[in-house]
């Protein structure tokens, strides 16, 4: 356990911290860059810099999820206080969410986040796919007229 | 790109401007809504046949407020970190990249958008070329 309470460390660091991300435009929203936000949402549940436990997924380069999770009993050596685990892309991705999930409620971790931790994983997967190129646009109007014209 | 998460009708109870009070008949008077003041006027009276005055009863219901005809909201994007802000809310932000944003970055920022599936809403702004 760290000497300074998760709430008070909320309390302060609310207003305004390195991680928050605002924009005046589009309701003001508020996002989170922090890498143990599961949502991206500035929010107390979900700010992993806050709580001593909480869990983060990020994409791994060669493919697949890396799950970053706080180990609570080293809250005061934070560069050491984290627990990394990799799934690779070539697992499945059913699979990748059955460990995510474990992981995230196993011991009572932090089953609140099992949810969005499986919905993160999702995402990051379905983001690794190869995109499709964007279909080659028709000419229309003058344009279509002259290319019919080249055509003969 | 992914669509908009499924929303109410999206109700512009009011789309013209509110325009000042006599600025119709003053060229220098600008159409810029000032709220009329005179103890007899009658706009700020709200008699019949006269300007309206802006009001909260005009304001758009806060479900869809803000929101693009599409459904999303605008999100203001600089580089490719911004983003990956919205992986987990492109059913609800789309990304609007900056203006002053060089054609080099954002051709970065709509590949990676087109990843995530983020929709941007000004995708061919300096990229696309004459043909």
């Amino acid at each position: 356990m760290s000497n300074v309470s998760a709430d008070l460390i909320w309390e302060v660091s609310r207003p305004y911290n390195s991680f928050l991300v605002q924009r005046k435009a589009g309701g003001a929203p508020r996002f989170s860059r922090d890498p143990l936000n599961l949502t991206n949402l500035h929010s107390r549940k979900y700010a992993g810099f806050v709580n001593d436990k909480a869990i983060g997924i990020v994409p791994n380069e060669k493919g697949g999820v890396q799950v970053i999770s706080k180990k609570p009993a080293s809250a005061n050596k934070p560069a050491s206080g984290v627990y990394k685990v990799t799934y690779g892309g070539n697992k499945t991705s059913r699979k990748t969410y059955k460990a995510v999930a474990n992981q995230a409620a196993k011991n009572g971790y932090r089953p609140d986040l099992r949810p969005a931790a499986v919905a993160r994983a999702s995402a990051i997967r379905r983001s690794q796919r190869s995109t499709k190129p964007d279909p080659v646009k028709k000419p229309r109007g003058a344009a279509a007229k002259r290319a019919a014209a080249d055509k003969q | 790109m992914v669509a908009a998460k499924k929303h109410i009708p999206i109700v512009k109870k009011r789309t013209k401007g509110f325009m000042r009070h006599q600025s119709d008949r003053f060229k220098c008077l600008d159409s810029a809504w000032r709220k009329p003041k005179g103890i007899d006027n009658r706009v700020r009276r709200r008699f019949k046949g006269n300007l309206a005055m802006p009001s909260i009863g005009y304001g758009s219901n806060r479900k869809t407020r803000h929101m693009m005809p599409s459904g999303h909201k605008a999100f203001l994007v600089n580089n490719v970190k911004d983003v990956e802000l919205l992986l987990m809310h492109n059913k609800t932000y789309a990304a609007e990249i900056a203006h002053n944003v060089s054609s080099r970055k954002r051709i970065d920022i709509i590949a990676r958008a087109k990843q995530l599936g983020v929709k941007v809403t000004n995708a061919k702004a300096k990229v696309t070329t004459e043909v």
